[in-house]
């Protein structure tokens, strides 16, 4: 089936529209307007429904000469992450209403998660890069806006400029690999690319950039989904309200960046790029998992567990064709049935953090404990769900993970020697995340702690969506074929798979199995040692062995370079300013001709007037008097005479308009001089003869510059300039004699457009720098 | 400043300086002139009042001494002035598209038998110059006067 373009478009753009008017719903319902949030998710979630089993690219043409098209790429990739993104999107915002109530700035909060989810859809559906790019940095922004709600804490601060630091940055290597994937394959077209991913293959690994596209795009991933070692800004992340949490960690932002790798999956897949996902994933798949055994808070486990979790799809989808072997098959099978898996199990994880942190009053693990008598339905789904996420079968968890181990170990069985190292890497990790799932279903179990008293149940607007993710969390674990037929195998497909995905319970012994049960009883058997093991791996990363160190340093360190280099460009002296702005201006100017490597035109045949040559004599006279000048009058008063000599020469060179504006303009700037002047010492203090020299330099310098421009620019004239045109057409066409005012208001008139606007808004800066100097202070 | 040669050549040349200003507006489509040089000719004239006379008796000059409804003085009049430069150059930009033209396109009529002029050219040209000349006008008297105040 084709997608239907109005659908998919809708589907992006509602979000986004919803945001701008959610300050006028919210005049209008108040708290309510969470019902507004959740109507539009659900309407979007329709629409995302009516392309159900659609495959294929639609798009509008916008600027044809340009290339530059809407274009979306519906596939069974792009349709379950919009489902989780518009589905859970419904089941927060009703979440919100009640976790939200009576918080500050809730316009700003549903503005923002509205416009996350937008972007979220947005990242899913685009069908050409630099959209892609695009919704990608929207997350980032709007996903910063979230993190930072409490914007007057410190800690939330810090948790949204790390998040937006580290996940803006490795989107802008995304993009510089997106351009280089345009130099080879000439378009942003993903339908286009993903229609030929062979040949787009092979004419990057001609060009050598294969490896560098797949890092690049690598990188990107890595910072949005939280891998190791960008993985710090996730923990920290938790800042936001839990709603957002349980958003950011389940359906929208980290999915993103596995959404990517599983996207260019079919297209970049080779041996570099199974090296580079795999290491990547099951590494982040192991020290998350252990840094989420270390952690000391509720969110801070799930967010950790979430890191890991993420790397098991990003390992999976980085399995690609091993010869012999279906370590593809299963790989890809594993990343994209976990996709849909931990979505499930992780948002209603996170809505129960959520829950214990609003009816309990604390997130640390240590002061939470047998609370199934007070809170028994949230319980029954934290039981279903971290069983879901420990990967104990008969649980959704379990059938994903199975995959991978069954990937892991048929890679190894047919690569041989360091790839054994996959599946035991996998069990490895695995032990850690049945630890850590098991402690968190013991903040139900076991003895109550005393300082805790009774905890009131929770209202039906927290538990109602994580009892409804609880529920098809238990569907899934109950028919793990009836989520493969209908959702995964699209998605597999998507993701470059071939052939449909077969889960089930084990029915024989077979190696994957056996390491599936290793990891179960041998997380059990370490369960005893929880705290032991916690505290252990929390003193180890600490200091210069935790990726943390590394951001707060370079922070830091650009901070500091930040501060020292505004102390020598930002004096407070208008002196320091034209040197840096006029030198750096000049420096970026030559270089660039230096890059391009133009060359100086030959002058020849230079004619000039006499009387020219006499008026430029005088400029040059002046240009040296004003320098001489002793006072700032004397100074002034120079300064014009080379203004009106200057006036003098384009009447010599027939060009009356310049010379009336040149005229009037000098006059007018003499005047606000002389206004100025009144208020400035009469005499220059005294020259101190470095600064002079150094001036003097700058001075040639610019004048250089400026003199090259002017060769360069004037020497490229095109055979039969524009000029030819504008002579000829000036009175048929605009109907006036006078040239350039006809070029001014009618040929080029969006320019003058263009320039008006700009002198409207110099005459803004000037009155908001000068006459409202004062106001913004006594505001803070 | 304010000798009593300033202010008896300020009173001479401001009256010719801004006549010759719209002269240079209304006739720039076919001769020397425009929106542009007009609106800093006509600033410049203006701002010699204000360096001679004062702010005070520039405000009284163009009648917007008390303020207003705005109540912040003349600034306030000449940020609507260029306001109102920018709205009417954007309108006469957007009428031709309501005769199906493109943007800013511009056209102009001949009128036969005007009453002493005889023929005279009408260019639609002169909506879009004249908002050219009210944003220079306000927007350079305005930086004048905040400037000047300070």
């Amino acid at each position: 089936m084709q997608p239907a373009f109005p659908a998919v478009a809708a589907l992006v753009f509602l979000p986004f529209l919803a945001a701008a008017l959610v300050p006028l719903v919210y005049r209008a319902l108040g708290e309510r307007t969470a019902y507004f949030g959740a109507a539009v998710a659900a309407v979007c979630f329709a629409l995302v429904a009516s392309q159900y089993g659609a495959r294929g690219a639609v798009g509008v043409e916008w600027i044809p000469t340009l290339g530059a098209s809407l274009e979306f790429y519906v596939d069974g990739l792009a349709l379950l992450i919009g489902f989780l993104a518009s589905g859970i999107g419904v089941l927060i915002f009703v979440y919100s209403a009640s976790y939200m109530h009576g918080e500050p700035d809730l316009p700003r909060y549903y503005a923002a998660l509205l416009a996350f989810m937008g972007a979220m859809l947005g990242v899913a559906f685009a069908g050409d890069l630099i959209a892609l790019f695009v919704f990608w940095e929207l997350t980032s922004l709007s996903s910063y806006v979230l993190i930072g709600y409490h914007r007057r804490e410190p800690r939330s601060r810090y948790a949204a400029r790390k998040a937006l630091l580290i996940t803006v940055a490795g989107g802008l290597f995304m993009l510089v690999g997106f351009l280089a994937l345009h130099s080879v394959s000439g378009t942003f077209d993903l339908a286009a690319m993903l229609a030929e991913p062979a040949a787009v293959r092979g004419e990057l690994r001609s060009a050598g950039l294969l490896l560098p596209v797949i890092a690049l795009v690598g990188v990107g991933a890595a910072a949005k989904s939280a891998q190791v070692p960008l993985h710090v800004w996730l923990p920290d992340a938790m800042e936001a309200p839990t709603p957002v949490s349980a958003f950011l960690h389940s359906a929208t932002m980290v999915k993103a960046g596995v959404y990517l790798v599983g996207r260019f999956r079919p297209l970049l897949g080779t041996e570099e790029w199974m090296l580079l996902f795999v290491a990547l994933g099951l590494v982040t798949m192991t020290v998350a998992a252990m840094l989420a055994v270390a952690a000391t808070d509720t969110k801070q486990l799930l967010a950790y567990s979430t890191a890991s979790h993420l790397g098991l799809i990003v390992a999976g989808f980085g399995f690609t064709a091993v010869a012999g072997s279906a370590a593809a098959t299963y790989g890809g099978e594993a990343g994209a049935f976990h996709v849909l898996n931990h979505a499930l199990f992780k948002a209603p994880l996170f809505l129960v953090a959520g829950i214990l942190a609003h009816q309990a009053g604390t997130r640390s693990i240590d002061e939470l404990g047998g609370l199934w008598r007070d809170l028994p339905v949230v319980a029954a789904v934290t039981v279903v769900a971290a069983l879901g996420m420990a990967g104990i079968p008969p649980f959704n968890g379990f059938y994903s993970k199975e995959l991978l181990f069954e990937a892991s170990y048929d890679a190894a069985v047919h690569l041989g020697g360091a790839a054994w190292l996959l599946p035991a890497v996998a069990v490895f990790g695995s032990i850690f995340t049945v630890l850590y799932s098991l402690r968190f279903l013991l903040l139900f179990f076991g003895e109550k702690p005393e300082a805790l008293g009774e905890v009131p149940r929770p209202p039906a607007a927290m538990l109602a969506p994580a009892v409804l993710l609880g529920g098809l969390v238990l569907v899934v674990s109950v028919d793990p074929d009836l989520a493969a037929t209908a959702i995964v195998n699209a998605v597999f497909a998507g993701v470059g798979g071939e052939g449909v995905v077969h889960v089930g319970l084990p029915t024989a012994i077979t190696p994957p199995v056996l390491m599936s049960a290793t990891a179960i009883a041998l997380g059990l058997v370490a369960f005893p040692y929880y705290d032991r093991l916690g505290d252990g791996i929390g003193g180890v990363a600490s200091g210069p062995l935790s990726a943390n160190w590394y951001y707060d340093e370079a922070v830091a360190g650009l901070n500091d370079l930040g501060v020292s280099l505004t102390a020598i460009t930002q004096t407070g002296l208008l002196r320091t300013y034209a040197t840096w702005t006029l030198g750096a201006t000049s420096a970026l100017v030559l270089a660039g001709y230096v890059a391009t490597g133009v060359s100086l035109p030959a002058v020849s045949g230079v004619s000039v007037s006499a009387a020219a040559v006499v008026v430029l004599l005088v400029a040059v006279l002046g240009a040296f008097a004003v320098a001489r000048a002793p006072s700032h009058v004397a100074g002034v008063l120079t300064l014009s005479i080379l203004g009106f000599v200057v006036a003098v020469f384009y009447v010599l060179a027939a060009a009356p308009d310049l010379a009336l504006t040149q005229l009037v303009v000098e006059t007018l700037v003499l005047v606000i001089f002389l206004l100025v002047l009144d208020r400035l010492p009469a005499y220059y203090g005294e020259v101190m003869s470095r600064r002079a020299v150094r001036d003097a330099g700058l001075a040639l310098v610019v004048g250089g510059t400026v003199a090259v421009t002017v060769l360069l620019a004037t020497a490229t004239r095109p055979e039969r300039g524009i000029a030819s045109y504008f002579v000829e057409n000036a009175v048929p066409a605009g109907g006036g004699g006078n040239v350039v005012n006809v070029i001014l208001v009618d040929f080029r008139a969006f320019d003058t457009m263009g320039e008006i606007s700009v002198i409207g808004m110099a005459a803004l800066s000037v009155l908001t720098l000068i006459a409202m100097r004062g106001r913004g202070e006594s505001q803070r | 400043m304010t000798t009593v040669i300033a202010r008896t050549a300020t009173r001479i040349t401001v009256p010719i300086a801004l006549v010759t200003a719209v002269a240079l507006l209304i006739q720039g489509h076919n001769l020397p002139g425009g929106g542009f040089i007009a609106g800093v000719l006509t600033a410049a004239s203006l701002a010699l009042v204000y360096v001679v006379f004062g702010l005070e008796e520039l405000a009284t000059m163009l009648g917007i001494r008390d303020g207003g409804r705005f109540g912040h003085g003349p600034i306030t009049y000449y940020r609507a002035t260029f306001g109102l430069g920018l709205a009417l150059a954007a309108v006469s930009g957007l009428v031709p598209i309501a005769f199906g033209g493109p943007f800013l396109e511009q056209t102009y009529w001949v009128l036969h038998g005007v009453p002493l002029y005889g023929e005279v050219e009408v260019a639609s040209a002169l909506a879009f110059d004249l908002g050219v000349y009210l944003t220079v006008v306000g927007a350079l008297l305005e930086i004048v006067s905040v400037v000047g105040a300070e």
